[in-house]
């Protein structure tokens, strides 16, 4: 909301800097966002009066005038305007002067004739969009005087953020409120001095509430014979101080008493209303309206319309209607003030999607007593500005009586909860100041009436909160809590999730974060099966991309690669930690599985000036896996298996127990090309849930061995098609006790190994805990061994 | 034969003291010490001599035996130490040739920070919880105090999964989760992604938010303050200056926004802090009674606070990012500046 400081010192007296005052109500809780001084740019614009008009003798659009200015020579300005006549006063601009825009105004001759300075527009003087003629300022003000204080071009407008819970808070009285409670100073609320004429208003209409519940209050009046203009100058600087833009007395001055008092008003054209009445009512099924923005909205049952005896004539506190609305050609109006329920009209608002200065109000919570102060406020302005007849007494209707709300503060509560020891006194003056009704008190309490501009305040924490506030956070003690620990762990895996991540970073893989959004496109491109298109959906998705929930990492993985390839990026080593997701028949909530996901592409190893370049290959990503494998404590076999992503023959479902955990594989020529990635990648996922709990023993001591190991190696030649695992389980099953150690040193195909066939070379370890081995002892097993695989294998030995 | 002996002793030490190498040394050493040595030799014609002189030529020829053995240990040390330095002088390396780091990966900016404020709360003694990102409007809003057609919903644009489930709009939905299962003491944080229909350049739809409860006996506003303002001593520097605002959320009352002087321009005004000199960083407050209510906790025993801080725009502050967008998009030439 943006606040016209010149405008709100018509309430309050205020007596410090606009700084200080921002300063003051932001730490107050209301936050001013930002200080703006619109006529900051202007200067040397005095108010002269034009003394004569006469034609350019070498333009027709142009004339010459002689303006006053309070100077012994009138000033001679050329002119283009058309709206002005001797004797108008206006804003003048002298040579030197600068206008908005950082326009500067010179000297110079327009056709052969000097012209001395400019006379203004409001639009030149940043006031507004009026530029089809001068402005012609009221009154006759002292000639010479700055424009730009009388004009208010001095003001200060602040853009004030108001929480939800203070729709008080967004009106001139509000915000002055504020600052005479902070101050110790009186609110001045502008007197009503109309006068009623003898028709009583009960003769020219009537309201009628059919459901109080979304209306507890309606209040009417009629106003007669009415003069349509424009608003007076002053009215009109205040509108567009608060941003709006004048439009006619009438309408004009429903939204100048709702800037001045927060309280909502309609003006409905008396005329257009069919019986000339007012029915309160929810909208018929189907019922179809055309608000003033000129949008034909069709209306549900739950929301409540303005109608009159017949159709609806505005959404009830958000819109008024095209039908009855106020125009040029209105005599007589009828004017509502009323109650509406908050959630009523927020339901409806945001139904219709339409928010406006009422809705936000509304929907707050007004101040049911101040409907009558506004209705009167702007009937008096009416009468004032429009020359209306208001008809006799107000058509109250108030069936549904908002409560009062009393709440008792309790002293040593209060010290208790804020930590800072506040008086008594001081606790009864903050309440006392900000409105409340002190209406008993005891030794240790003392409970309150509530302002009912504070349908906010219901418990004793927001009395506390109020004498917080007033006292100054920043007053209140310091202090380091003596923080207990529940028993409770409350997320046991946590600690070991951040242990992960900071060691895949350690082991020089990057991680990367991303929106857990995906889509079924996305899914079908990575070649996932159907399982996986089974998506949390939004209802509401920013974009048919991010439509849905991603049931694995491997889309993201594959769509951040195609991004990075496309960015000039050849290597990536990169993880991330996070959840994907997976609807369960008949819950409410998904499955939500925590994954690792690792992607390489690339090289294996930056650049180096000593070491020869390699390209990343199955194994370098198996190893990472392995390395996770290991970080748990947990064995897992690599099977082959067919998997959408992958290329067949290099991927692998990774399985601990008969648990699958997991992914990994080379991703598949198609995929790739559907990713628009023309280089080799590869990619894993874990589910690390089953790895997290799957609990973790501590490492047990065994024993350093006492006697010295026997070292045999071992090289066979088998069918190229043997898997290497199966080879050394043979060697460890048929070593005896002592082999304690196999290791794979060389894998060799090539001469002089037949084609068809690799060479396979182990290292194998024997020792015993209890002696020395003999050469004898670890040839027989050797032998064994040997035999096993000849026979298994057809191993060959070379 | 006396003089023979000294005649030996000064041809040797002046041989010694020639060599120029290790070798040469050795073949001096044989020459006079060895087995078929000089000296030997000497000792060995000792025989031939008088009873008489033999104990004084023996004297003598030990005497030499023993200068020219010393000879040949000093010079050894000094050959010893050039060859080792011309070997040093042959094994030089080129300094400013780089060295073979191990691979860096990057820890994703995000979650550094996050660490980094988890840290800090660990060692007051709070411990992590969590939620899922799917949460229902009863756990988002309603036991929060967020009734349906509350205007605080406005400020939480909500993605729907279907009617009365949600993506969680911020962290604290896990406070009741954490609140449900246990009676106070508690003192949690939680760390975790969180949700908002909001798409801009300064606000991306998914974000993350570390969460602190405290709950017990006694807790006040003075010990929010304490916390929070240690919080951004420890994070910001000691000298970041510290306010409290009074603010609203419906979970917490009295409520605050803290902010804290600009770390752009420490204060004094710029477009960061929109010449305000401070920067919002976190929303807080005392839990409100009605949210105990819905924990099942006793409103009058029990007293406590909860704040929320938006880990995006404290990891902007810090490093100096410009957009948010940045943050999710992974380009690999953000990621690997941090």
């Amino acid at each position: 909301m943006r606040v016209s400081l010149n405008w709100l010192k018509e309430y309050v007296d205020i007596d410090i800097s606009a700084e200080e005052l921002a300063h003051q109500l932001t730490m107050l809780g209301l936050e001013i966002e930002a200080i703006e001084r619109p006529g900051a740019e202007i200067s040397d614009v005095y108010v002269g009066k034009i003394l004569s008009i006469d034609p350019h003798p070498d333009a027709d659009k142009l004339v010459v005038c002689k303006t006053d200015i309070g100077k012994a020579e009138p000033l001679q300005i050329v002119c283009g305007a058309k709206n002005m006549k001797p004797g108008d006063y206006v804003p003048t601009a002298v040579v030197g002067a600068k206008l908005p825009g950082g326009f500067e105004i010179g000297r110079r001759k327009m056709r052969g004739i000097e012209s001395q300075g400019m006379m203004c527009s409001a639009r030149e003087l940043g006031m507004g969009e009026d530029h089809t003629g001068l402005l012609i300022l009221e009154g006759e003000p002292p000639l010479g005087a700055d424009a730009k204080t009388l004009l208010g071009l001095d003001d200060v407008i602040f853009e004030v953020s108001i929480t939800p819970n203070r729709g008080d808070w967004a009106c001139m009285i509000g915000v002055a409120r504020e600052v005479a409670a902070l101050f110790g100073k009186t609110v001045r609320i502008p007197a009503i001095t109309m006068t009623e004429s003898t028709t009583p208003a009960s003769s020219l209409s009537s309201v009628t509430i059919v459901d109080p519940d979304l209306c507890p209050r309606y209040i009417g009046r009629v106003l007669k014979n009415v003069t349509i203009k424009p608003s007076p100058e002053w009215m009109c600087r205040c509108l567009i101080a608060a941003g709006q833009r004048p439009i006619n007395n009438i309408v004009d001055i429903t939204n100048y008493v709702l800037l001045e008092t927060g309280h909502p008003l309609h003006a409905f054209d008396y005329d257009k209303l069919g019986e000339n009445r007012i029915v309160v009512r929810r909208a018929k099924p189907g019922e179809i309206m055309t608000t003033l923005d000129g949008e034909k909205r069709t209306l549900a049952e739950d929301m409540l319309v303005i109608a009159d005896a017949k159709e609806p004539q505005a959404v009830a506190g958000i819109m008024g209607g095209g039908d009855s609305e106020v125009d040029e050609n209105t005599k007589n109006v009828f004017l509502e003030s009323a109650y509406f329920t908050p959630a009523s009209i927020r339901r409806t608002s945001r139904q219709l999607g339409l928010a406006t200065e009422a809705s936000q109000r509304f929907q707050r919570g007004a101040d049911p007593e101040m409907a009558v102060y506004a209705i009167n406020r702007a009937a008096d302005l009416m009468q004032k500005l429009g020359g209306a007849e208001i008809a006799q007494g107000l058509l109250d209707e108030y069936p549904n009586r908002i409560p009062v709300r009393e709440v008792r503060l309790r002293y040593a509560r209060c010290n208790l909860l804020i930590g800072t020891d506040i008086p008594e006194e001081t606790q009864r003056d903050a309440l006392l100041r900000l409105g409340f009704e002190r209406v008993k008190s005891d030794d240790e309490s003392a409970t309150f009436k509530a302002p009912t501009w504070r349908p906010d305040v219901s418990m004793e924490v927001d009395l506390i909160e109020e004498v917080a506030r007033l006292y100054g956070y920043d007053n209140l003690r310091v202090s380091l809590p003596q923080v207990r620990q529940s028993e409770m762990v409350f997320a046991p895996y946590e600690a070991k999730v951040r242990q992960l991540r900071r060691q895949l970073v350690d082991q020089g893989l990057t991680e990367i974060y991303q929106w857990t959004f995906s889509c079924p496109e996305d899914v079908q491109r990575t070649g996932l099966d159907a399982s996986y298109m089974n998506m949390v959906t939004l209802q509401n998705p920013l974009s048919e991309k991010q439509a849905t929930l991603r049931s694995s990492m491997i889309p993201g993985l594959m769509n951040n690669a195609s991004y990075n390839v496309n960015h000039g990026v050849a290597d990536m080593a990169v993880f991330e930690i996070g959840p994907v997701y997976r609807p369960v028949d008949g819950a409410d909530q998904p499955e939500q599985r925590l994954c690792l996901g690792m992607l390489l592409m690339g090289r294996t190893e930056e650049k180096h000036w000593s070491s020869p370049q390699r390209s990343v290959d199955f194994y370098d990503l198996k190893g990472r896996v392995e390395a996770v494998l290991d970080f748990f404590g947990q064995d897992a076999v690599f099977n082959g298996v067919k998997f959408g992503p992958f290329q067949h023959g290099q991927s692998a479902v990774i399985v601990t127990g008969n648990q699958t955990i997991g992914y990994l594989g080379k991703i598949a020529p198609p995929v790739l090309k559907a990713f628009d990635i023309a280089q080799t990648v590869y990619v894993a996922e874990l589910y690390l849930d089953p790895l997290l709990s799957g609990g973790q023993q501590a490492n047990q001591f065994q024993e350093i061995p006492a006697f010295p190991p026997s070292l045999r190696d071992l090289a066979v030649v088998v069918n190229a098609s043997v898997p290497v695992a199966d080879l050394m389980k043979a060697v460890y099953d048929n070593g005896g006790k002592n082999l304690k150690q196999v290791n794979l040193f060389d894998i060799y195909t090539g001469e002089p190994v037949p084609k068809g066939k690799k060479s396979v070379a182990l290292s194998l370890m024997f020792q015993s805990g209890e002696r020395t081995l003999t050469d004898e002892e670890t040839q027989k097993a050797m032998d064994k061994i040997v035999r096993k695989l000849q026979t298994a294998f057809e191993a060959e030995l070379r | 034969m006396k003089e023979q002996i000294e005649a030996l002793r000064s041809t040797a030490l002046e041989e010694v003291a020639k060599t120029s190498d290790l070798r040469a040394l050795e073949d001096a050493r044989v020459k006079y010490l060895g087995r078929k040595g000089k000296i030997t030799e000497i000792l060995r014609g000792l025989s031939q001599v008088s009873p008489e002189e033999r104990p004084v030529l023996g004297q003598a020829a030990n005497k030499v035996r023993d200068a020219i053995s010393d000879a040949i240990d000093a010079r050894k040390e000094v050959l010893d130490a050039e060859a080792e330095q011309q070997k040093a002088a042959s094994e030089a390396v080129d300094l400013t040739l780089p060295g073979r780091r191990p691979r860096k990966g990057h820890m994703h900016v995000i979650n550094q920070v996050t660490d980094d404020i988890l840290e800090i709360f660990f060692e007051l003694g709070f411990q992590v919880a969590a939620g899922p990102d799917v949460e229902t409007e009863y756990y988002n809003f309603e036991s929060l105090n967020i009734p349906a057609d509350h205007p605080a919903r406005d400020s939480h644009d909500t993605f729907f999964v279907k009617p009365g489930v949600v993506l969680r709009t911020h962290t604290s939905p896990v406070q009741m989760r954490v609140m449900e299962k246990t009676q106070p003491p508690v003192a949690v944080v939680v760390p975790g992604r969180v949700y908002r229909v909001d798409y801009d350049a300064s606000h991306s739809p998914m974000f993350n938010q570390v969460e602190g409860l405290l709950v017990d006996e006694g807790v006040t506003f003075a010990d929010l303050k304490g916390t929070l303002m240690m919080f951004v001593h420890r994070f910001f520097g000691k000298d970041t200056q510290v306010r409290f605002r009074p603010s609203f959320f419906p979970f917490t009352e009295p409520s605050a926004e803290v902010d804290i002087s600009c770390t752009v321009c420490q204060g004094k005004g710029c477009r960061v802090c929109k010449n305000s000199g401070w920067l919002e960083i976190l929303g807080c407050g005392m839990v409100n009674p009605k949210v105990y209510e819905y924990a099942g906790y006793d409103t009058e025993k029990y007293t406590g606070y909860a704040f929320g801080l938006g880990v995006d725009r404290i990891a902007m502050l810090r490093h100096a990012i410009s957009s948010i967008g940045h943050l999710y998009e992974n380009d690999m030439r953000f990621v690997e500046q941090f």
